[in-house]
């Protein structure tokens, strides 16, 4: 009895602490966005004493956040409309179509998976600017491609294969072509993982960074990521509307990732880090 | 296996076609690859192709523009030749083993924490999950602002605790700029971990805690005989798949220091960045990514095996 109360205290002392420890960037960054420029720089103040909007109203007029926040959006959606159409047919094959060879792409799909973009970065670049592509939207769009597609079929792989092949066959007894067992069955049946997986390419889109950074170089062209990594170095006095900036960025994407984060477990326990 | 036995299943139904030609067996690769087309046109454009262009870069003097002549190993010799080289090697895998011990070793007490019968443990769990929910940009920013010499939160907080007497540069001085660009990483990825192990947990049976209990295993006994065996797999895959990402980091680096000072923090994906982008020597750029490539190749298969062992199980 004793030794389960210590541990019930050290339990709860810790979960203290790791609270703490998430909450205090957390609470900075939203307190900053809500206070003024006098609170900020001249008297600190730990909490907004005079809660103010005026960040968020300077970063979207001034700063022209809106056309970033367009842009980022463009190229998330864009994205993640093709990458949940071709992931899903690659998966679809590769899971239930018998074929040579298929188990090697499988493999190559879950290389590139894990191979950091970091390794890429210089060529792709290169590439970008032979096809004519260099500070568009286009290639982000394009290259985004290459991270999303292996991971999103990597998770439906594990999806399809949870879900048992008979009900296909029975409606390809009953005249179902094995494309058509596809849309009729296999995707209604895996909505979740279809889900998740869009819901992660957009994240993944929306977050990235090192290939905006390289590709776009204009402010009409960026995304937010990088326009708002840009205004560090502008203003000395730029933290209120970058926090402001960094809320607008956060939450969507914040509340989204919850929704996606829910199936993804399913998907990944499904895939790979099965127990 | 059973997945081979379903699909010869698959192709017998159609019989009454499969007298026509196509046959039923050419049908169904024609339809696997058609599916895959896209795919691998993806994977042969913008990975095959730019793998092995950056190779090439490596040996040529390419810069944006320039068509790039074949210069042989002159770029390697360059950086090899380069002090800052041997600095990005040292930084990245002192960046690399600190972080990766720091969050295995807190994302695993995380987990034990969540594991345990709290109060509204759904809350926590996604509460402690925030940071690797939110954008990674986003946390490299607020931590700049948090480690700000003149208005940021840490300085005032330990000044109004008494702590410290002036305000400490954290991010511009050589001996604190690496330990704060691993904090700010840590508290943004040690999430992953801790749901990694805590999923882990959740799957080892209660059975074997009642069966250590039984024995008279102490709490730290069953830690080490019940659940750390049950977490080997999962351990091993978080920490070779992270230390990927992580040697490979370059949002903390770029977001906090640019590399800075004075190559304090200069990992090698902020020297590439540096010499690709602001210097516009592909050639060199290249060469200093492949130069890392063995090492990331053995690491990426190593965690690719791995991963397909237990899908495939």
């Amino acid at each position: 009895m004793r030794e389960s109360l210590s541990i019930r205290a050290t339990t709860y002392a810790l979960l203290a602490l790791f609270v703490f420890m998430v909450a205090v960037p957390l609470f900075w960054m939203l307190t900053t966005a809500l206070k003024s420029n006098k609170e900020l720089y001249e008297d600190f103040t730990y909490l907004p004493h005079r809660p103010t909007l005026e960040h968020f109203v300077r970063v979207i007029r001034r700063d022209g956040l809106l056309t970033n926040i367009w842009n980022s959006f463009a190229v998330a959606s864009v994205t993640t409309a093709v990458t949940v159409v071709v992931s899903a047919f690659a998966a679809f094959s590769i899971v239930r179509y018998k074929y040579r060879g298929r188990e090697w792409i499988g493999r190559f799909i879950l290389f590139k998976y894990v191979l950091p973009t970091a390794m890429l970065f210089v060529a792709l670049y290169a590439i970008v600017v032979a096809l004519g592509l260099g500070n568009t939207l286009k290639s982000l769009m394009l290259t985004y491609l290459s991270i999303t597609v292996p991971f999103c079929t990597w998770m439906l792989m594990g999806y399809f294969r949870s879900i048992p092949a008979e009900l296909e066959e029975h409606a390809m007894v009953d005249g179902c072509t094995k494309i058509g067992a596809l849309f009729r069955i296999l995707l209604p049946l895996s909505a979740p993982g279809i889900v998740a997986s869009a819901i992660f390419s957009f994240t993944l889109a929306w977050n990235e960074f090192l290939l905006a950074l390289v590709f776009t170089s204009d402010q009409t062209t960026m995304t937010v990521p990088i326009k708002l990594s840009m205004m560090v170095v502008g203003d000395q006095y730029i933290w209120g509307q970058l926090m402001a900036g960094a809320v607008l960025a956060t939450v969507p994407i914040t509340i989204l990732y919850f929704l996606g984060q829910r199936f993804v477990v399913q998907g990944l326990s499904a895939g790979s880090v099965k127990g | 296996m059973a997945i081979r036995h379903r699909s010869v299943a698959v192709a017998l139904p159609a019989g009454s076609r499969s007298a026509r030609w196509p046959s039923a067996r050419t049908r169904e690769t024609l339809g696997g690859i058609g599916l895959l087309l896209p795919t691998v046109l993806l994977l042969v454009g913008l990975v095959l192709y730019p793998f092995f262009y950056a190779i090439w870069l490596a040996f040529s003097d390419k810069t944006v523009g320039s068509p790039g002549q074949f210069v042989g190993l002159k770029n390697f010799i360059y950086v090899l030749s380069w002090p800052q080289f041997s600095t990005a090697v040292v930084n990245t895998i002192v960046f690399t083993v600190s972080a990766v011990a720091i969050k295995l070793v807190l994302g695993m007490a995380v987990a034990l924490v969540l594991n345990q019968r709290i109060r509204g443990r759904n809350f926590f769990r996604a509460f402690l999950l925030l940071p690797w929910a939110m954008p990674a940009f986003v946390v490299y920013l607020v931590w700049r602002w948090l480690y700000d010499p003149l208005s940021g939160l840490i300085n005032y907080a330990l000044i109004d605790l008494g702590l410290i007497a002036s305000p400490i540069p954290f991010l511009s001085d050589r001996s604190t700029a690496m330990a704060s660009v691993v904090v700010a990483h840590v508290w943004r990825n040690f999430p992953f971990y801790a749901i990694s192990f805590l999923a882990g947990m959740q799957t080892i049976s209660q059975e074997l805690y009642d069966a250590a209990q039984v024995d008279g295993a102490s709490r730290v006994q069953q830690f080490r005989h019940v659940t750390l065996p049950g977490l080997y797999h999962i351990i091993g895959v978080v920490v070779l798949l992270t230390t990927i990402w992580t040697a490979n980091a370059f949002e903390p680096v770029y977001l906090l220091t640019g590399g800075g000072p004075s190559d304090a923090t200069m990992v090698y994906t902020m020297l590439v960045y540096v010499m690709g982008m602001t210097n516009l020597r592909l050639g060199e750029a290249a060469a200093v990514s492949t130069l890392f490539l063995p090492l990331l190749i053995a690491l990426v298969l190593a965690v690719t095996i791995l991963l397909q062992k237990k899908a495939s199980a």
